[in-house]
């Protein structure tokens, strides 16, 4: 099967180095324009093309690095043209739409994933574990943290724009809320959300506390920021269990630190990306695990569904905190 | 001398608050009553103090001021059996468990012409303190929201009544909110205005009756909100009774502070346990010499019994906002 990359940005250039350790055809990056995405194909010696339509007649499989407010269309075209399906987080940027993806992917025989990268995160999987090995017992309080820095790209900003992006509180909370769905073994029933703009007056949220009530009682305190100050990356997870306690956070489990004298200021790069010395990083993982699983015919290891649920809780905080009043979710049905 | 009381030995700050007494100047401890005369008993000896079998008994010693370790729930009568006794009152949080209760409190010692003080040695903590200044001076920039927690191990095995709901009037949210819905009042000179909570018990089932898990989200009149987990949530074998942890979201950055990270890590081959043992400055010394110095000077101390019933007022609101899952205004009606 021959592969096409959509996008070069940050998660083009992720998911590329991930490409180049599979037996994948890679038959060239798709980028609007070929500023950074030249030098990406040129990285890895693959032909540059200049839009998706342009690649998609190439390739039997698509992975969709894209912004958020282009993934129903894509997603739609490709499964139309019959193309098997990667697709960056978040899903869409509403429920109908997402549902709407996953019903035509269904239709047209096409499997569609939804890279939602954490699920490969080395730290996250082994909390999982422990749950499910029932080494703390049922989890009660779950809380996790994701908080960094104002992503900031240099050509198209559109993590800035809500139309494109959805705002933090979907672009980059909706890991934590699928993580703390995926902890947790239930769906929400639940959300109240807070939400404030602390130095960036353009944007509608860059910090948000949101507490969680699962249908099973547990429940999850979920922060999502891009209010941080430039380099700093913080995320942490707990799961306070009914026979035991996980704790992690990112700032002191780190093998190896640096700190140098002061130099002249260095370049820190435009989106933050949490990373750790690892044999194989997680952005890797993942495309190696959809190539396995599509080429085996193997399950997913995080579905459509699991995406589409994460979405709606996402939405639902960015409701709750707009309005000041609880959210209740109903039950998902794709159709 | 100033004398000093101590009625009830009930709660687990007792202990500590005995020792700042007999180590405040010019202070002498009369003794320590409590209608349990076991546990009254007990303690006076192991804590070298005279044990007194009735608080009628202790008040007839005309103590300038008391010390109220006892159950939750039984803080008014204590309270206004010492007012009347003209015996300036320090009472253990939380100050009440209704606002009824909290309000007779006020009233009593206002009537007596006595100090009422609350119990919150947090306000006294070193970091505290310095993180009060540095507001204050506006070097972080205005406060946008916080994330809060105060979790902790279920302290029952230490005294059974914190899980009686009859004593304790709840579980780890009337334990633990007060401590963060009081400082964050400090730190900011604002009013919580609305509250949200998700309250349950998830941590001893079958166990106990009260409420082990909560979030709550508190909104103040300045507009700045910030959440709070109050949960009993670490386990028995934790190496620590918990934590009070404080991210200040400010316009300028991020203040982050944890006030009881003051521990030596200890792998105790005696116990065979891993112990987390603080060598932090007594912040209850620095709140019992406050205590001592209000009636000393003749003035109204730091923390006042209307603190106290602010913050009691917020864990009330929680468990309010728990049972309808609705945000709950204050002040309550």
């Amino acid at each position: 099967m021959r592969v096409g990359i959509i996008g070069s940005g940050t998660m083009g250039r992720a998911h590329a180095a991930g490409w180049a350790q599979t037996d994948a055809e890679v038959v060239g990056i798709a980028t609007v324009d070929c500023g950074t995405g030249e030098a990406l194909s040129a990285e890895y010696s693959w032909p540059c093309y200049d839009s998706f339509e342009a690649i998609l007649p190439e390739v039997d499989v698509v992975d969709l690095c894209t912004p958020t407010h282009l993934h129903y269309a894509m997603v739609m075209a490709a499964a139309r043209a019959g193309k098997h399906i990667m697709c960056e987080k978040p899903i869409a940027l509403t429920v109908a739409e997402g549902k709407e993806m996953i019903a035509t992917c269904r239709a047209a025989g096409v499997r569609l994933f939804i890279a939602m990268v954490v699920r490969f995160f080395p730290e996250f999987q082994a909390a999982h574990r422990s749950i499910a090995a029932g080494q703390v017992g049922a989890p009660g309080v779950i809380r996790l943290t994701r908080a960094s820095y104002r992503p900031q790209r240099a050509l198209d900003d559109w993590f800035m724009d809500p139309v494109k992006s959805g705002g933090m509180m979907i672009d980059l909370m909706i890991h934590d809320f699928d993580q703390a769905r995926w902890l947790a073994g239930s769906d929400v029933e639940r959300v109240y959300a807070r939400s404030v703009t602390t130095e960036h007056p353009d944007i509608p949220e860059d910090h948000a506390l949101v507490i969680l009530r699962f249908r099973n009682g547990a429940m999850a305190h979920v922060e999502g920021s891009w209010a941080y100050p430039k380099p700093m990356f913080n995320y942490k997870i707990e799961v306070a269990g009914d026979n035991g306690l996980i704790e992690f956070d990112n700032t002191i489990s780190i093998p190896i630190l640096f700190h140098k004298h002061q130099t002249a200021a260095e370049g820190v790069s435009d989106v933050a990306l949490a990373s750790s010395p690892l044999t194989v990083d997680p952005w890797a993982v993942e495309v190696m695990h959809f190539w396995d699983a599509l080429t085996h015919d193997k399950p997913f290891a995080v579905t459509p569904e699991d995406a589409l649920a994460a979405l709606q809780i996402a939405l639902a905080a960015r409701e709750s905190a707009r309005t000041g009043q609880p959210v209740a979710l109903e039950p998902l049905e794709v159709a | 001398m100033m004398r000093m009381g101590i009625m009830s030995a009930a709660h687990v700050h007792t202990a500590s608050y005995a020792a700042s007494l007999k180590a405040a100047p010019g202070v002498t401890l009369l003794g320590l009553a409590d209608d349990d005369a076991a546990r009254g008993r007990a303690f006076a000896a192991a804590h070298g103090t005279r044990f007194y079998d009735s608080y009628a008994a202790l008040l007839a010693d005309k103590p300038h001021g008391v010390v109220i370790c006892s159950e939750n729930t039984r803080h008014r009568e204590m309270a206004e059996m010492a007012a009347q006794a003209g015996a300036h009152v320090i009472c253990e949080k939380p100050l009440a468990t209704t606002l009824a209760d909290g309000r007779a409190m006020i009233q009593a010692c206002r009537d007596a012409g006595v100090n009422l003080m609350t119990a919150f040695p947090m306000r006294f903590h070193p970091a505290a303190v310095a993180v009060k200044a540095s507001l204050d001076r506006g070097e972080m920039g205005a406060i946008r929201c916080c994330n809060c927690t105060n979790q902790g191990r279920n302290p029952d095995n230490l005294r059974p009544w914190f899980t009686q709901k009859a004593l304790s009037g709840g579980g780890a949210a009337i334990d633990h909110i007060v401590h963060v819905a009081d400082l964050l009042r400090w730190y900011m000179g604002a009013e919580v205005v609305e509250v949200y909570a998700e309250i349950d018990n998830l941590f001893y089932k079958g166990e106990i009756d009260v409420d082990s898990a909560g979030l709550v989200m508190m909104t103040f009149d300045n507009g700045v909100f910030a959440s709070l987990d109050c949960s009993w949530s670490r386990p028995r074998f934790y190496p620590i009774w918990g934590n009070v942890k404080i991210d200040l979201i400010c316009a300028r950055g991020l203040l982050r502070t944890e006030y009881f990270i003051q521990n030596l890590k200890v792998y105790r081959g005696d116990t065979k346990q891993l112990e987390l043992q603080s060598w932090a400055s007594n912040a209850d010394q620095v709140m019992v010499d406050e205590f001592v110095a209000s009636i000393r000077e003749g003035r109204a101390p730091a923390v006042t019994g209307e603190d106290g019933l602010e913050a009691a007022e917020v864990t009330l609101a929680a468990y309010r906002s728990a049972e309808t899952h609705q945000p709950v205004r204050l002040p309550l009606a």
